[in-house]
């Protein structure tokens, strides 16, 4: 396949980090990676509530090499850490999810939450400085009336281009847990934001309300055996979303039916295998994420081990299973003692959803072509990525000899997670957030 | 991690770690008891002044009662306990199951009124935040440390492995998962509500 192996890396950080990743700081941690509509942005989001994004250059014929690179545009801080007095408890800054709204007039708008509150941001240029105020001295400072004989008016100056990212919304106090995932919704009008029991319905006009269209909280806490983790709104069909749950299952809702949305429409979930059962078969079921095709054929979910492609016409088994780390099987034990096994990791489709992505261990991510079948091992990590360079594919050995180019199941770094992708709408340009660091690969230009 | 061996074909190594904990019902039941252990640990280390994880409450949670019922269908080995015995472990273990997700509950709820408020003992007024052990950790401890016949159902486990330091105290001032109204932190807390309110 040939765009596996063609891949140059462009590196960037978020600006104030410390390049070694042994000695970053904890508000770095990338948590959340999202291109725009059209590919040109791509906003990140960190541990620290800041969301920083990067606009691709534009191409120019003077300076092949430096195809469509991406800059930093802006940084800005999105959410503080606060504290709920009532409960004693403190609520993170730490930005869980971004998603762009599609782009309607020169302004850019993009929405992005912490665990407890959804906040829009309209993120504009201003290049011009009105000049020449009749009524104000060069200082600002009001003249005296009596002073003013003529009529002047204001004349627009270029200036040097300055971005804003100011919030337009904050949707606050909807959620009691914490929020997972949000969702914008075809019509554009609306969003949704999912927490672990709930599911919210905004207008993106009205923020002192929402609309709860999921409530899975069981009248006593105590019977409480699954929650919901990931949430998203069908690309076209305003009325249909899918949430994903902890037990494995995904259910696809239409609100059409009903105000409350607490009987699914279709539900999805694959028969468990007896042979492979353990203490762990729930836990490693538990899918971390859930995400449409651009099509809306189909829905593909990430559970610890595997990724699964589902047709929406077939509810009792995926159509396609893709082994991300199988060789962790094994060590189940280990990564529930070293709370690893709870790892959330994200997936996701290309353009033109042949090939899906997603994260593992050792700074690993995966690639899988889901026409060939063939399926690819890549490393995000300064030493192996050169500018330039070709990404080199890795491979782990689970057993008898250890090639010399291949690292055994025990070397694996599992503090190094790639837990957040993205991939640009209609290219072969990826992002990988690998902690601290931002990878950004695209396709050699021939 | 586990290290050192050499790996061989998963079967095998599925094989190994039953090895570790030797063969047959005996070593069974202490895998099985080592994973309560740690889902028990977890669940104690999960306090900390950020609310914790649903999510992975209630995974830990489910396996938990899963070890349980295993536990239960297990036969013990050489010291076997009285059926009445296991009958008041299980009630223990269902009862602080369920004790934590109460607790999680009245964390994270809107509603403040929980079933056991407990107000901390001897703390002075003028203390800036209040210094006791959370109630949650109250209710395991006197649920399983000095309860009749607990500490046999963990005397064939080896925990030379897995013993730990006392538990420490979180770094953070530790807070309450929740206040009663009427308690000395309600009236604490409204006093720095009326000092916000009013700036």
């Amino acid at each position: 396949m040939k765009c596996f192996s063609r891949y140059l890396p462009y590196i960037f950080r978020p600006p104030n980090t410390i390049l070694s990743s042994s000695c970053h700081t904890e508000a770095d941690i990338i948590s959340t990676v999202e291109f725009n509509h059209t590919g040109e942005l791509l906003a990140t989001g960190d541990k620290g509530g800041r969301v920083v994004i990067f606009q691709r250059e534009q191409e120019s014929k003077n300076q092949v090499h430096r195809r469509g690179e991406y800059n930093v545009y802006s940084t800005f801080q999105s959410h503080e850490p606060e504290f709920d007095y009532l409960k004693s408890l403190e609520i993170e800054e730490k930005i869980n999810k971004i998603r762009w709204l599609p782009q309607q007039n020169a302004a850019y708008f993009l929405l992005s939450t912490n665990d407890k509150t959804v906040k829009l941001w309209k993120v504009s240029e201003r290049d011009k400085r009105p000049e020449g105020y009749n009524l104000k001295d060069e200082e600002g400072r009001l003249r005296d009336p009596s002073t003013i004989t003529t009529l002047r008016v204001p004349v627009l100056r270029p200036m040097d281009l300055m971005v804003e990212a100011t919030p337009r919304r904050v949707f606050a106090n909807a959620h009691t847990y914490h929020i997972n995932s949000i969702s914008v919704n075809s019509d554009y009008e609306t969003y949704m934001s999912a927490d672990d029991l709930r599911i919210n319905l905004w207008n993106f006009e009205i923020t002192n309300q929402s609309f709860n269209i999921v409530d899975i909280k069981p009248a006593n806490m105590e019977e409480l055996t699954e929650v919901i983790t990931a949430a998203e709104f069908h690309p076209h069909h305003c009325n249909t979303f899918v949430y994903s749950s902890s037990k494995g299952t995904i259910r696809l809702c239409d609100m059409r039916t009903s105000a409350l949305c607490d009987r699914h429409t279709k539900f999805f979930e694959e028969p468990e295998d007896p042979s492979n059962r353990s203490f762990f078969s729930e836990i490693i079921s538990s899918i971390s994420d859930v995400k449409f095709s651009h099509s809306g054929r189909y829905i593909m979910t990430r559970d610890y081990l595997t990724v699964k492609v589902w047709d929406l016409n077939m509810e009792n088994r995926p159509i396609e299973t893709y082994q991300v780390h199988d060789y962790l099987r094994s060590k189940l034990c280990s990564l529930y003692e070293n709370d690893c096994i709870f790892d959330k990791f994200e997936c996701v489709w290309n353009g033109s959803d042949s090939v899906i992505m997603t994260g593992s261990y050792n700074n690993f991510f995966r690639m899988f072509d889901r026409n060939t079948k063939r399926d690819v091992t890549l490393e995000a990590s300064r030493e192996n990525s050169k500018p330039r360079a070709i990404l080199k594919p890795r491979k782990v050995c689970v057993g008898g000899k250890r090639r010399k180019d291949e690292i055994s199941v025990d070397s694996l770094d599992f503090s190094k997670k790639i837990l957040h992708t993205a991939w640009h709408p209609s290219e072969n340009i990826i992002a990988v957030a690998a902690t601290n660091n931002l990878y950004i690969f695209q396709d050699k230009v021939n | 991690m586990v290290g050192g061996l050499k790996r061989k074909h998963s079967d095998l190594e599925e094989e190994e770690e039953e090895k570790k904990w030797g063969w047959g019902p005996a070593g069974l039941r202490s895998y099985q008891q080592a994973l309560l252990r740690i889902s028990l640990d977890k669940v104690q280390h999960s306090l900390g002044p950020r609310a914790p994880s649903l999510r992975r409450h209630v995974l830990i949670h489910n396996t938990l009662q899963q070890l349980q019922a295993a536990l239960h269908l297990t036969p013990a080995p050489t010291l076997t306990p009285e059926p009445l015995f296991l009958g008041e472990e299980d009630f223990s273990l269902s009862t602080t199951i369920g004790s934590i997700l109460r607790e999680l509950e009245t964390s994270m709820d809107e509603t403040e009124h929980p079933p056991n408020p407990v107000v901390p003992p001897g703390i002075q007024d003028d203390e800036a935040l209040p210094q006791p052990d959370p109630v949650f950790l109250e209710s395991l401890s006197s649920r399983y440390l000095g309860d009749t016949g607990l500490d046999d159902f963990f005397l064939d486990i080896d925990t030379s492995a897995v013993e730990r330091e006392p538990v420490v105290t979180p770094p953070e001032p530790p807070h309450n998962l929740f206040c009663a109204p009427g308690s000395w932190e309600w009236n604490e807390l409204d006093h720095i509500m009326e000092i916000i309110l009013g700036s």
